[in-house]
């Protein structure tokens, strides 16, 4: 009787344990991967409504944050600017610009500019603006360097595990107070003693518990 | 006296300890509860689901856009995300409450007590609190119309400049109003027209309070009662701890005496004299159970005993009888530091004697003042109204102005108002909805959307006089006018906004001060003086007044809906009623004997033929209607007396309140509207209620723990002694648990709570209060009778004693215990439920996949789960639902379907406090004592709850959990509850007669 299998067949068990162990792999490391909020969230730049470059406006002009995010220090919201802190400048400046005409058209009908949310947090977090930078975390520290994007781009991936990654262990990312909008802030050589000291004075002991931010 | 525990039940089944109530109990849910019975069938529902993943599917791969839309023109004083606060008031029946309202980027969403008012003092009730669901009611009218046509503001200026003309006769029906700006143009309404009359018309008000006065003292005063300032208190049929006018304030000066924290500390007693039960008699240390109609014979009796003007030698079947013989002794003994009031739906004779017995008991200066009130009128408005519909029908008007009131709804059944609207040629009706009469009116009538208090201007006086104005905290939502934006258009055919129109009221005054406190500071009434002038005419009156010597019909206010004007409001429709725990119905109330005379007798067992979950119906024929209403036993009601409530049984509420209850109004006649004598005939049909008592049962645990004061003062920790904990004891007097103990103690700071029993009066605010913050949703009749409601803080209700003669009753309120070893963390699979650093039981709601074991391993029943997308459910309905969305708190998570939720002691306050705290001092760990308070210790008016850090060894709420009368619920499991209770005491009169 002839052989039913082909002498190749011999190898068919051993090559589908080898393919499914890679199988696997790539499956894991496809969700590991594409599901994370690294390939998700980090690199999100949505097109604006009107085309505001903060490489311009904080980069170049060095505008500082708090002119137009003004409630980052006494809110939980950094705020979006209302067209009035636009008009603050463009009421002189390039009124004529057609990339500003929804800004004008906003100031004079009162309709305000729908911006899309870049930074985009689940409902069930409450994240708190001045409770981070009124005891010394950078804005860039989670934003990354605005001052070199002409489109806003999340930066960070804003996950749990990343949150708690600084909340476990805070110390370097944390700079003096009068530093908080600094772009580029290098760490002194001696980061860990101001961190240190920075714990110490404020008092810092960041909340690792759920109610801290999910309620 | 004993202090041996009470044997305590929550329903007639509990008592009987029947095969309903254990099957009830034994299940975690009744029956049904967990399943998916309505609409699709199981297969059918998964098919749905199955398509609604696969669509999901695709979806997700783009991520959702979200907008931020800022300000145009930057608000001064906004802050984003940071809330603001506003002082107004809110009128309510012809006095106005000073509140302080929370404001989310231009947006009500919450109100609390100004404690800079003397009539709030910080505290609310449950229709201030429920007020600003009922500004976002989605079914409020939305805009002018005459007949079914839209009109516009300028179209209805245009009318009013045309049609009232000096030479017309006008006639103006109004709810009861203090509002300075109203009463000034009242008066320039007066001298305008050929004719005019102006009518108050408040169904429940407190005209016969006034007319009683006005027979005593030959002029209408209204009585204002001291109740701190008393000793002895005797209510008549006097619900005065039920949202009213004067209820936060009475609450607040009640409890101010009945918060003993030690043996010296004294206590005042309270006597009820009442027919159903209600929420002043459940506080009441002795209560005297009579028919409706026989209030004013006991009162009468008890003023014969003291003495009073007037009632020598009157004699009735009261006379002689050992408890009012008792009270009478009790009132006199007390000094001068005695009270006696009158429930104001009471006929004015009634009031006239309650005037001549605090009289008598030099109660007058004291306990009582009286107060001219500068807007009534001399008339009695009751027979005002009457004579009003008859002229109105015999076309003796051109005109017909209402400023909000319903007639064609709440009038009694023997007033035809609708029939007398057709014969009006213009008609102007000022309504919040299309309601009964707006939809009423002849087809040229007018109606106008009427503002709610939290998008106008106004003012008006408190019930004791201090003066408030009114600010707006938002543009009218639907266009909608105040009273007096229409009244001026009256007189000037032109709008004036109604800021103008109260500012003149107010030139000369401290403006932006007044509207800075939410009042004048120092404005009050007078004391007035009076002088008992017509005790013989208060004698002829109380001996007119009828008698029922059968079965008898008592038709009282519902304590939610009132006459029904907050009948579309689903956070008061699902508040379960202090007593009988019905949401969503107004039922025939009875005494377990009257009961038995229908053949329904408990155990339910022997109910003839009505399915477990339903009840019998009662056919009650009264003044020549028939009533058919479902029969509940209320254990302490008078026997062979019904108690119905109105304001149900709408037809033009909304969405929420249509067809909610059986209307009784046209049964009640405006001779005798409180009480009519009636027969009833059980008939076989049965109705479903949704009751809440036995829902979350703690199956007969010594939960309430409770003494009479002499009790009390001879064992002052009776509470705490109650229960013996078993097991080892560890070296810090605990005992040993298994589990890791979560105490945190090195951090600061540690959350507790402690409720005391003795200052709860059980009215229900915290359940709102709380729903209002942290977005809890209303789920409807149905979901609840399946004991799904889904409330963090309920009020359990407690009968104790003889079940047919007269049982006491306990409120205790629950929330969350957060026990430091929490059952319902040992359970959990996916670690959702767990230990916060500074002490909670904390709920993630991200985490959670709807196991419902911790609900099921939770002693105290405290969790809810969301069996659908409760709050969704509301918004897919009508014309633009998703306006009820402004109502949401933004600092909590609206939770979604398959989500176990429960009390959080309000984390969203805590952790704000906290971040703010740290902001101000730079270092501080921990708010001051004091500072942050949760929604229902704010809410509530009597203070019965504290709440703070337990670390602090100086903190009021660390005080209170060392008081002796502390005790912990279910102490003996060991699971350390955070939140404590500071037990009951009852003030006994010893005496025997």
């Amino acid at each position: 009787m002839a052989q039913l299998f082909p002498e190749w067949s011999n190898r068919v068990p051993r090559m589908l344990l080898v393919g499914s162990v890679f199988f696997v792999t790539a499956v894991v490391f496809f969700f590991w991967h594409f599901g994370s909020h690294d390939y998700l969230e980090v690199g999100y730049a949505p097109k604006q409504p009107i085309d505001y470059s903060h490489r311009l406006h904080a980069g170049q002009l060095g505008i500082d944050c708090r002119y137009c995010h003004a409630s980052v220090e006494n809110s939980a919201v950094a705020s979006i600017p209302s067209t009035q802190t636009c008009m603050n400048c463009h009421a002189q400046i390039k009124v004529d610009s057609p990339k500003l005409a929804l800004l004008h058209e906003s100031w004079e009908t009162g309709a305000p500019i729908e911006w899309v949310k870049v930074h985009d947090l689940p409902q069930y977090s409450h994240f708190n603006h001045s409770a981070h930078v009124n005891v010394g975390v950078g804005c860039e520290s989670c934003h990354g360097r605005i001052d070199r994007m002409e489109v806003v781009m999340q930066a960070a991936p804003m996950s749990m595990g990343w949150c708690l990654d600084c909340h476990n262990n805070p110390g370097p990312n944390l700079r003096p107070v009068d530093q908080v909008t600094t772009m580029g802030w290098v760490a002194p050589p001696n980061q860990f003693e101001l961190a240190a000291e920075i714990i110490a004075r404020k008092n810092i002991a960041p909340p690792v518990y759920c109610n801290a931010c999910h309620y | 006296m004993s202090t041996t525990p009470n044997t305590y039940w929550r329903s007639l089944n509990e008592l009987a300890r029947n095969d309903e109530y254990r099957q009830l109990v034994e299940r975690e849910f009744p029956e049904n509860a967990s399943e998916l019975t309505d609409g699709y069938s199981r297969r059918n529902f998964l098919q749905i689901m199955g398509a609604s993943i696969a669509l999901a599917g695709f979806t997700a791969c783009r991520k959702p856009m979200q907008k931020i839309v800022p300000y145009t023109r930057m608000p001064e004083n906004v802050v984003h995300g940071n809330p603001l606060h506003y002082a107004t008031a809110m009128p309510f029946m012809g006095s106005v409450t000073g509140l302080v309202v929370t404001t989310h980027e231009g947006r009500p969403t919450k109100v609390e007590g100004n404690e800079l008012h003397p009539d709030s003092l910080g505290g609310t009730h449950i229709l201030h609190q429920a007020s600003t669901l009922d500004l976002y009611d989605p079914d409020r009218s939305r805009g002018i119309r005459q007949g079914d046509e839209a009109r516009t503001a300028d179209d209805f200026a245009a009318f009013c400049a045309s049609t009232f003309t000096r030479d017309k006769r006008v006639a103006f029906l109004s709810e009861a109003s203090s509002s300075q700006t109203l009463n000034r143009l009242k008066r320039q309404i007066a001298g305008r027209f050929a004719a005019s009359t102006w009518v108050t018309y408040e169904p429940f008000g407190e005209e016969n309070v006034l007319l009683g006065t006005a027979m005593a003292f030959g002029a209408k005063r209204r009585p204002i009662h001291h109740y701190d300032k008393a000793a002895v208190i005797a209510s008549f049929g006097d619900d005065f701890l039920a949202a009213g006018p004067d209820s936060v304030r009475a609450a607040k000066q009640l409890a101010k005496s009945r918060k003993v924290m030690s043996t010296e500390d004294g206590m005042n007693r309270l006597y009820v004299v009442e027919s159903n039960y209600t929420l002043t008699g459940t506080n009441a240390d002795h209560r005297i159970r009579v028919k409706e109609s026989e209030i004013a014979q006991a009162l009468f009796a008890l003023a014969a005993a003291l003495g009073a003007d007037g009632f020598g030698g009157h004699t009735n079947a009261f006379t002689g009888n050992g408890d009012i013989a008792r009270l009478a002794a009790d009132l006199r003994g007390a000094n001068g530091a005695a009270l006696v009031t009158a429930g104001a739906d009471q006929p004015p004779a009634v009031h006239a004697a309650v005037a001549a017995v605090n009289a008598a008991l030099s109660a007058v200066g004291a306990t009582v003042t009286y107060a001219a009130l500068p807007f009534a009128d001399a008339a009695d408005q009751n027979a005002a109204f009457r004579a009003l519909t008859a002229d109105l029908a015999a076309g003796r008007y051109d005109a017909l102005v209402m400023l909000g009131t319903n007639p064609v709804f709440t009038a009694t059944g023997d007033v035809d108002f609708k029939a007398a609207l057709s014969a009006v040629p213009a008609v102007v009706h000022l309504a919040s909805h299309i309601d009964e009469t707006s939809a009423a009116l002849p087809s040229n009538g007018w109606h106008v959307p009427r503002a709610h208090y939290l998008e106008m201007w106004g003012d008006g006086l408190s019930f004791t006089g201090a003066a408030s104005v009114i600010q707006p905290m938002i543009q009218p939502l639907f266009g909608a006018w105040s009273e007096i934006e229409v009244l001026s258009t009256i007189l000037t055919g032109s709008r004036t906004g109604g800021h103008d129109l109260v500012k003149q009221t107010w030139t000369g005054s401290d403006w932006n001060r007044i509207l800075h406190d939410g009042l004048q500071a120092g404005t009050s009434f007078p004391a007035a003086t009076v002088r008992l002038t017509g005790a013989a005419a208060i004698r002829a009156a109380a001996e007119a007044l009828p008698t029922v010597s059968g079965l008898e019909v008592a038709f009282k206010a519902d304590p939610k809906l009132i006459d029904g004007r907050t009948a579309n409001n689903g956070w008061l429709q699902e508040l379960p009623d202090t007593i009988t725990k019905i949401t969503w119905d107004n039922v025939a109330l009875m005494s377990p004997t009257t009961a038995a005379g229908y053949g329904v007798e408990f155990p339910r067992a022997s109910i003839l033929r009505a399915p477990a979950d339903e009840e019998p119906m009662v056919a009650v024929n009264v003044n020549g209607k028939t009533l058919e209403l479902a029969i509940w036993v209320v254990p302490g009601h008078a026997d062979n007396a019904i108690t119905v409530y109105t304001g149900y049984g709408r037809t033009h509420a909304g969405r929420v309140g249509n067809g909610i209850g059986v209307d009784v109004n046209p049964a009640r006649t405006s001779s005798s509207p409180l009480f009519a004598s009636a027969t009833a005939t059980r008939i076989r049909r049965t109705y479903p209620i949704a009751s809440t008592q036995d829902h979350h049962s703690m199956e007969g645990r010594p939960l309430i723990r409770e003494a009479s004061l002499s009790g009390y003062r001879e064992k002052p920790d009776f509470a705490a002694k109650m229960v013996k904990v078993p097991g080892p004891i560890d070296e810090a007097g605990q005992p040993i648990s298994l589990f890791d103990e979560q105490t945190f103690p090195d951090h600061e700071p540690q959350w507790g709570m402690t409720i005391d029993l003795n200052a709860c009066t059980g009215c229900g605010v915290c359940t709102i209060a709380c729903q209002a913050e942290n977005n809890i949703p209303v789920i409807g009749k149905k979901e609840v009778k399946r004991g799904r409601e889904m409330h963090w803080i309920r009020v359990d209700r407690y009968f104790s004693g003889d079940v047919n003669g007269n049982p006491q009753v306990v409120h205790q309120p629950i929330p969350c215990m957060n026990c430091e070893l929490a059952p319902c963390e040992q359970v959990c699979p996916v670690a959702a439920t767990t230990h916060s650093d500074d002490g909670l039981n904390q709920m993630t709601y991200n985490r959670c996949i709807g196991t419902r074991y911790c609900a099921n391993n939770c002693p105290f029943k405290v969790r809810r789960f969301n069996f659908f997308n409760y709050p969704k459910t509301w918004l897919i309905e009508g014309n633009d639902p998703e306006v009820v969305q402004m109502a949401m708190n933004p600092d909590v998570t609206v939770r979604f379907r398959g989500v176990m939720e429960k009390c959080t002691y309000c984390v969203q306050r805590l952790n704000r406090a906290k971040i703010e705290t740290k902001r101000a001092t730079g270092d501080s760990r921990k708010p001051a004592d004091g500072t942050v308070k949760t929604a229902c210790q704010q809410a509530c008016p009597s203070d019965a709850i504290y709440f703070g850090d337990i670390s602090d060894t100086e903190s009021v709420v660390t005080r209170t959990k060392r008081n002796e009368r502390n005790y912990l619920l279910l102490e003996e499991l060991n699971i350390r509850p955070r939140t404590s209770y500071l037990a009951k005491l009852r003030n006994p009169n010893d005496a025997t007669a």
